[in-house]
């Protein structure tokens, strides 16, 4: 659909601005076929899934915790209300680790101006996002190799694993840039400065999880939490706060509209210029995810889904996450499939899950507001320690594949998440040209004659040896089969066009057999 | 004559410099379309101590502000004035531990706001830091401000009597304070699940006596005798309120269950 779609637009301007047109309105088409109970099953599964993901992603992001959750709400709605499928939205590990990163060297964590700095990005992160629709980024992202995502996701879960060490040893925040100077500074410095009731609770959230991922293997995260959190509340209780020192989440003050207007004075735009990579990055690495799922759901539950209408959705959900108090999320790889396994099909699902977030989050404030912050960081690590293995790392047994994930994954291990995304763009792009630009040749003679029948893709990069080949023999009567071959630009026909001149200046022929 | 003049464009250079240096007001700053990290917290901080229901929500269990007993937003010397910076790190006999300016406001979340501890990096505590470190422009360190705290009565030869106390809370507090002390729109509420806790630093005769006679009624400020505030400060004091956070509030459910069932001797069980 969005490939006619596409090809129509080609043609005149005023068919390619009906087709955005018809991207950007939202499409109702899905009412008819939405089975209403199953979707709002599975809407209330995801809403009380992604609680407890919003509050954490709000702590890695640096800002309030309502913050995650009027993410989960409005980005999540938004994205649902203009995109064409089950896809859920709302915030995501790798974008809010990206987003924390990027304002905490420029603000002091959760202040004000890291919050309106949090909101600038956001912004800009969603008019990128838009700006990549206009031009049909999304037919790029076909060519991000599944190895490099997989690389990304095993490097996001050991910066997860790793944004949760502090708070799950009861430690104040490291603030270090490389995630594996934590893993150095929590070795050397537990023994000082851990909390032995932080660690019984997030040691309790830790193993409990891992006990109880076999038999429940998409709740496993949320009765983690519960126990670990029981855990940490009975500590609380017994030994008071003072004695404890446990850290708990504290009250929800959630608005039903939070409405605001992002500010983008000097400061928010210096900023903003400074970081304009870092926001590419996040763009990319939001679209990636949100374009790897919608292209799974294309292939395997839905055909209709457009790749396209995805990505003006997710454009259009994080530009206006400032303006709901809220930054930039994603699609989320988790919690579609959950919905996918409760029977949704429809964006009906996400709608109902972004409004079920509101009700239950208001519903549960008085237990949410003693819930222990260790806990929390045992989810990160639980989830950290999921995104490492629930990959499809078969993908790997060749070489080529596991070359991109090994660079990816050291370039997020070493050089932080935003260089890794780049790294992982390049390496994919880098091995997609060698292999397009492999030539294959197969040479056979009869008698005087030789033929030669090309493969592949005939270009100013992949030219060079079959140039080669032909001017070593130039008395040569040879056959040039061009039948197979899928592109031949200009540069190459005029190549090979002198090479036919040059042969019979000297005496041989170049006969060529046009595609 | 050359050198008068010489020394008169050098004062209006030292003075224009020095009004340069001068402390904006919280005003100004508000009102400025830009501020930095410092100016943008010292704002936060100054929104929390006036509202702190409104923008430390997170972390406060009671209807309480912090301007409730820091008055004027802690810029009224004798009522908690919050110009306190350069007197900390200290030991406190609290805690028994030595307090940064951090620790100390965590503290006020946890007794006076019967809130809950935020972290020390949070980012209300560092807000709050940043406002009474800008209160403190200008103080010596080390050394307790002009009007620290609140003043220390001296002795009236006789006991504090809450008998006497609610006599005089019926007179001079309840226009305010309400009739049962839990508050009106006018006055924060003196005892009761929405006011400060058994922990809370003003849960002390001596000291709130001090308070109330420095501070109160409002607007008739010191017209208590010193006996009157002691008095009324005796009353308030054996008013019921929320305990002290210190004890764990499951082992205190657990100590009630015990003594209710074994019938544990009150006065036994807690003179051990």
């Amino acid at each position: 659909m969005s490939t006619d779609q596409s090809e129509s637009s080609a043609r005149t301007p005023g068919a390619h601005a009906f087709g955005l047109l018809r991207e950007a309105l939202p499409d109702f088409g899905w009412l008819k076929r939405a089975d209403l109970r199953r979707e709002l099953f599975s809407g209330g599964a995801g809403a009380l899934l992604v609680i407890p993901q919003a509050i954490t992603f709000a702590y890695l992001t640096g800002v309030p915790p309502e913050f995650g959750l009027y993410c989960a709400i409005f980005v999540g709605f938004i994205a649902s209300l203009l995109g064409s499928s089950v896809l859920v939205g709302g915030p995501n590990t790798a974008v809010s680790i990206l987003i924390g990163m990027t304002v905490i060297p420029f603000a002091g964590r959760g202040s004000p101006l890291f919050i309106e700095f949090v909101f600038a990005l956001s912004l800009l992160v969603g008019l990128i996002q838009l700006l990549i629709w206009l031009l049909r980024g999304a037919n790029l992202f076909r060519y991000f190799s599944p190895a490099a995502i997989v690389g990304i996701k095993v490097g996001v879960g050991v910066l997860l694993i790793a944004s949760g060490v502090e708070g799950a040893l009861g430690m104040s925040p490291f603030f270090t840039y490389f995630a594996y100077e934590k893993f150095y500074l929590a070795v050397a410095a537990w023994h000082d400065s851990a909390n032995l009731c932080a660690v019984a609770t997030s040691a309790a959230t830790i193993l409990s999880g891992l006990l109880l991922r076999k038999h429940w293997p998409r709740a496993y995260v949320i009765l983690a939490l519960l126990i670990g959190s029981l855990v940490g509340m009975g500590i609380y209780g017994v030994l008071g706060p003072v004695n404890s020192q446990l850290e708990l989440l504290g009250h929800l003050r959630m608005a039903a509209l939070p409405l605001t207007v992002p500010t983008l004075a000097p400061p928010q735009l210096l900023f903003l210029e400074h970081t304009f990579f870092s926001a590419l990055a996040i763009a990319v690495l939001g679209l990636a995810q949100t374009l790897v799922i919608a292209r799974d759901l294309k292939a395997t539950v839905d055909p209709n889904v457009d790749l396209h209408k995805e990505t003006f959705a997710q454009g259009v959900a994080n530009a206006l996450a400032p303006f709901f108090s809220t930054f930039a999320g994603s699609g989320s790889f988790n919690r579609t499939s959950v919905a996918l396994e409760m029977g949704a099909r429809t964006p009906l699902s996400g709608l109902i899950a972004a409004l079920a977030v509101l009700l239950i989050a208001w519903a549960l404030e008085p237990v949410l507001t003693y819930l222990p912050m260790p806990a929390i960081a045992g989810v990160m690590v639980l989830v950290g320690i999921g995104m490492m293995q629930n990959n499809d790392f078969r993908l790997l047994r060749s070489r080529v594949e596991a070359a991109v994930f090994t660079m990816t994954f050291l370039a997020v291990f070493f050089l932080g998440l935003e260089v890794g995304i780049f790294v992982a763009v390049l390496v994919s792009i880098g091995f997609l040209v060698a292999s397009i630009s492999k030539v294959g040749l197969s040479i056979s003679r009869q008698g005087e004659e030789e033929r030669i029948a090309i493969t592949g893709n005939l270009f100013y990069a992949s030219l060079d040896r079959l140039a080669k080949h032909l001017r070593g023999s130039p008395r040569q009567h040879t056959v040039l089969d061009l039948s197979k071959v899928a592109y031949c630009d200009a540069a190459a026909r005029g190549t090979i066009e002198k090479i036919k001149t040059e042969r019979e200046q000297q005496g041989g022929r170049l006969e060529i057999v046009e595609p | 004559m050359s050198s008068t003049t010489l020394i008169a464009v050098g004062l209006v250079l030292l003075c224009s410099s020095l009004a340069a240096l001068a402390r904006p007001s919280i005003e100004e700053l508000k009102s400025r379309a830009v501020l930095d990290d410092y100016e943008s917290n010292v704002v936060f901080g100054y929104n929390i101590v006036m509202e702190t229901n409104k923008y430390a929500g997170r972390y406060t269990g009671s209807t309480l502000a912090c301007t409730s007993c820091h008055l004027k937003g802690g810029t009224q010397p004798n009522g908690f004035a919050l110009n306190v910076a350069g007197l900390y790190p200290k030991w406190r006999s609290k805690n028994g531990v030595r307090n940064g300016l951090g620790l100390r406001i965590r503290d006020c979340f946890l007794y006076s706001l019967n809130g809950i501890m935020p972290p020390e990096e949070s980012a209300e505590v560092q807000a709050v830091a940043a406002y009474v470190h800008y209160l403190s422009e200008g103080q010596a360190i080390g050394k307790a401000p002009e009007g620290y705290s609140v003043p220390t009565l001296p002795e009236t030869g006789s006991d504090p009597d809450p008998a006497r106390g609610q006599a005089v809370f019926k007179r001079a507090c309840t226009a305010c304070h309400g009739a049962d002390g839990h508050g009106t729109a006018a006055a924060p509420p003196l005892w009761g699940i929405n006011s400060y806790n058994a922990g809370a630093g003003t849960h002390n005769v001596a000291k709130l006596a001090g308070f109330v006679w420095a501070n109160m009624p409002l607007g008739q400020e010191r017209s208590l005798s010193h006996q009157e505030a002691l008095d009324v400060a005796a009353f308030i004091y054996i008013q019921h309120r929320p305990f002290d956070p210190r004890e764990g509030r499951l082992r205190k459910l657990a100590e009630k269950i015990y003594r209710s069932i074994w019938g544990g001797d009150q006065t036994k069980s807690s003179s051990k």
